[in-house]
């Protein structure tokens, strides 16, 4: 083995790795920012009972994650939701997005 | 005492009527509901399905969904507090019974069947 394809060896290694650490998300650090900041609307396990709060137990991730950045940007109003999604950083909405949207479900697609 | 007879029960019935009444623009109709969702299945009945504008993500699962925030979601988008293109354009097409009935349809418990 040559230095050369060493040193391509170990960088690939650690884009890899890089890669996968930035885009990962931490579940049980999502669940941890659900049990703050929305469980008492949602449920823990996104099983909201209330008819007034949306269900979030595995309803896409990426749905929820952007739900979550529109909240925050504003683009989406509910004045209830920009206080929470506001105070949520990119990282916190991705965990949470992972955490929830992996919760057992009522929720499905329908023909 | 006989006028009372005939208005109690008279003034029961409107009650009742009036009850029901409210009952169903709240309730919808699920039967009704599933003749109105051709326009929601070609995105929400596919299971997976994505958007294509303007961002790119699946659309939300809404079968099983409470019906009341159904509703909700389709009255801010007809109001355009919702902004996606799309469902703004569908939305502004449905009156309010027309939403309580397709939230009734999709709102049923244990709905599940989807199109892979």
């Amino acid at each position: 083995m040559t230095l050369n394809s060493r040193i391509l060896i170990g960088l690939a290694v650690a884009a890899a790795f890089g890669a996968g650490g930035a885009r990962a998300a931490d579940v049980a650090a999502g669940q941890a920012k659900a049990k703050e900041v929305c469980a008492a609307c949602h449920g823990i396990d996104g099983n909201s009972p209330s008819p007034d709060f949306p269900k979030l137990a595995g309803q896409h991730g990426d749905y929820l994650a952007k739900a979550l950045r529109d909240y925050k940007a504003g683009t989406r109003k509910n004045a209830i939701m920009a206080g929470f999604a506001g105070a949520l950083s990119a990282k916190d909405i991705d965990n949470l997005a992972a955490y929830y949207s992996a919760q057992p479900s009522v929720l499905a697609a329908k023909y | 005492m006989i006028k009372f007879r005939v208005l109690v029960p008279a003034l029961a019935a409107a009650l009742a009527a009036g009850t029901a009444l409210a009952q169903g623009a709240s309730a919808g109709d699920p039967t009704k509901g599933s003749q109105k969702v051709q326009m929601c299945q070609g995105c929400h009945g596919i299971e997976g399905w994505r958007t294509a504008f303007p961002e790119v993500y699946r659309v939300p699962k809404i079968a099983g969904q409470h019906q009341a925030y159904l509703v909700k979601a389709l009255q801010a988008y007809k109001s355009g507090e919702r902004t996606h293109p799309s469902m703004r354009a569908i939305a502004a097409s449905l009156a309010d019974n027309d939403m309580a009935d397709v939230a009734a349809y999709y709102g049923q418990p244990g709905l599940k069947a989807a199109v892979k």
